[in-house]
């Protein structure tokens, strides 16, 4: 409690500071609504708040679990053959430099207009490099002991790469999971202004800002607010399950 | 101390671009300079906005004592913010979309509704067997969102469908793609835009354009749930100004020209467009003005004036129908100056004294050939 206080007390305060300036300043709704504004949509809106986040985070669910597997399976590759992982690391790069604004469209069009794949896709390659490229880092700083070890034991490639490169490099696929979790958020919601199935945040914040029912779209930026971090304790909390070991040092 | 001192500014910044700020406006033509004035258009340059196109071209806003910059719409462009900011003096926009930026404190007036007419239909195929709204049952509907959905939503409703259940909602891009590739059943299409679009493809099945018979199309006109669209709208808290009074006078009455002379020379006001680098060709603009002018023409009250029953429909439906997320358009029936005729009033008869053609009664569409892309 001692740790959640300071944050709480502070953003409370922002809040504050926030409605006194728009209702001071006389700011104009259109511009900038009050905290007290958006709180009034988000109670009346919360049933469509709740099931466009579920449509969403369904989307990023998806992404997130098939970038997942997709990096570290490319991953256990890439730290296997190293000329393999020489050539991945720059094309992951080239991948993750493509703007969601440039892909969403072209899948788009790739697939029915009806179809939540596209966004599904373009989440999983958002996804992708953090986790491959953390967990590259951590399958590759094995402990000489270990490999020693396993070589007394004559153990195969997939055996070593499971018992001991794998839970070695844990920790490394967490950190990638943290920055992924936020960012498949984050791409799941920003891949519905490109058009499909009117479902989920991203299509309610752009039609109601584009009807100029601010208030609105800031209720649902909360939920994509709450949803991304969400996503990210999960993470969290999946990490503790997944390492008990790391629970005592920290 | 340093940070309140900081608060105060950025607050007094902000109160510049959002509050009811009334800069003085200078008499038009009062000193023989020209006044500069801003319009924001609510899309891309096409024959839309052909009408204001010609007034700044054959010089109407110039000897009114006006210096005219259009300003061009796009997808994340809201005119009627826009225009509330202070950054146009008029903007076109749609009546219902500006009706809920009133709402949320933009304080606008509807002061010439140069659209007697709505434009949107809901165009299927022929063999769908979709003729009115009731037929949506259980099909794949195309629409904008975005705040133009509203005439469909209330075509549905009044039909006794439920929109969140008895139809499934599609977002549609705004091309007609979805419904050439039978994705949707039923695509939402501006008469004189998205329409034109199907009938400048080919048809893979003869190798020829498809034709207005291989489509059904439902009219929200016919159905009772139009809604109106494209208006000039200007600035409440300056229209207590009587400069700004008469500049909105001069500005629609070298407007009404503009429109008049687009009836009467469609083509020209085409090139206009065209030259102006409209996205779409030659073919499509001239279909497009077409289509514009019979929303316009004839108008025997004269064009530009608000019709009260018109009005009153567009209202009642913001209020009542709800979108696919339970939202109406408005909240509450609009407040204050929603709109005014006064001066579109004495546009009509100055412009009528000019020798202008206010209500162009005698008004005949033309046929239109489309070519392949609309070139």
């Amino acid at each position: 409690m001692r740790r959640l206080l300071p944050p709480l007390i502070t953003g409370l305060l922002a809040l504050v500071l926030w409605e006194l300036f728009v209702r001071l300043g006389r700011v104009a709704p259109f511009i900038l609504p009050a905290p007290s504004a958006i709180g009034t949509e988000l109670t009346a809106q919360r049933a469509n708040v709740w099931d466009a986040a579920l449509a969403s985070g369904a989307n990023a669910l998806i992404g997130l679990i098939g970038g997942t597997v997709v990096a570290v399976l490319a991953a256990l590759a890439a730290s296997r053959f190293r000329p393999l992982g020489d050539l991945s690391v720059p094309i992951a790069a080239l991948v993750n430099a493509l703007p969601i604004i440039a892909l969403a469209p072209i899948l788009n069009n790739m697939f029915e207009s009806t179809s939540s794949v596209p966004r599904r896709l373009v989440t999983g390659i958002v996804v992708f490099f953090p986790v491959f490229l953390n967990t590259l880092r951590g399958l590759r700083e094995v402990d000489p002991v270990h490999q020693e070890l396993m070589r007394t034991y004559a153990a195969s490639g997939w055996t070593f790469a499971t018992k001991v490169r794998l839970p070695g490099a844990l920790g490394h696929l967490f950190t990638g999971l943290r920055q992924a979790s936020a960012l498949a958020v984050i791409a799941a919601v920003v891949a519905e202004y490109f058009g499909g199935l009117q479902d989920g945040l991203g299509a309610r914040i752009t039609s109601a800002a584009a009807f100029t029912a601010y208030p609105r779209a800031w209720a649902f930026v909360v939920g994509a607010c709450l949803l991304g971090l969400t996503f990210y304790l999960a993470t969290l909390l999946l990490e503790r399950l997944a390492m008990p070991w790391k629970r005592v040092s920290s | 101390m340093k940070f309140s001192r900081m608060v105060i500014a950025s607050v007094l910044a902000l109160a510049a671009c959002g509050t009811a700020d009334t800069p003085t406006t200078p008499a038009p033509g009062g000193s023989g300079a020209l006044t500069p004035i801003k319009l924001q258009l609510q899309w891309f340059y096409q024959a839309q906005f052909g009408g204001y196109l010609a007034a700044v071209d054959q010089g109407f806003y110039r000897e009114q004592g006006l210096d005219v910059t259009l300003l061009e719409g796009g997808v994340d462009i809201v005119p009627q913010t826009v225009l509330a900011q202070g950054k146009a003096d008029y903007a076109v926009a749609w009546v219902p979309k500006a009706l809920a930026s009133r709402e949320q404190g933009a304080g606008i007036t509807d002061v010439g509704q140069i659209f007697a007419r709505s434009g949107t239909y809901q165009v299927a195929w022929a063999d769908s067997g979709i003729r009115t709204a009731a037929d949506l049952k259980g099909k794949k509907v195309g629409n904008w969102g975005f705040g133009n959905e509203f005439e469909l939503f209330a075509g549905i409703t009044k039909a006794g469908l439920n929109p969140g259940s008895d139809v499934t909602l599609v977002q549609q891009q705004f091309d007609m793609q979805a419904l050439l590739k039978k994705e949707i059943d039923a695509a939402q299409a501006m008469s004189y835009n998205e329409y034109a679009q199907l009938l400048e493809a080919k048809n893979p099945a003869t190798g020829k354009l498809y034709t207005p018979a291989d489509f059904s199309i439902i009219d929200w006109k016919t159905e009772g749930t139009s809604m109106l669209q494209d208006a000039v709208w200007a600035n409440t808290a300056k229209l207590s100004d009587p400069a700004y009074q008469q500049q909105t006078v001069k500005f629609l009455t070298a407007t009404i020209k503009g429109w008049a002379f687009c009836r009467d020379n469609a083509e020209k006001c085409r090139d206009l467009v065209v030259a102006k680098g409209s996205k779409l060709g030659k073919s499509h603009q001239l279909w497009q003005m077409n289509e514009v002018n019979k929303l316009i023409w004839p108008s025997p009250g004269g064009i530009g004036l608000v019709d009260e029953t018109a009005w009153k429909q567009t209202v009642d439906i913001s209020m009542t129908t709800k979108n696919q997320t339970g939202d109406t358009v408005l909240t509450k029936a609009p407040e204050g100056l929603a709109y005014t005729n006064d001066y579109i009033k004495q546009a009509i008869e100055q412009a009528k004294a000019a020798g202008v053609d206010v209500n162009g009664s005698a008004f005949q569409p033309a046929t239109v050939t489309l070519t392949e892309g609309g070139a």
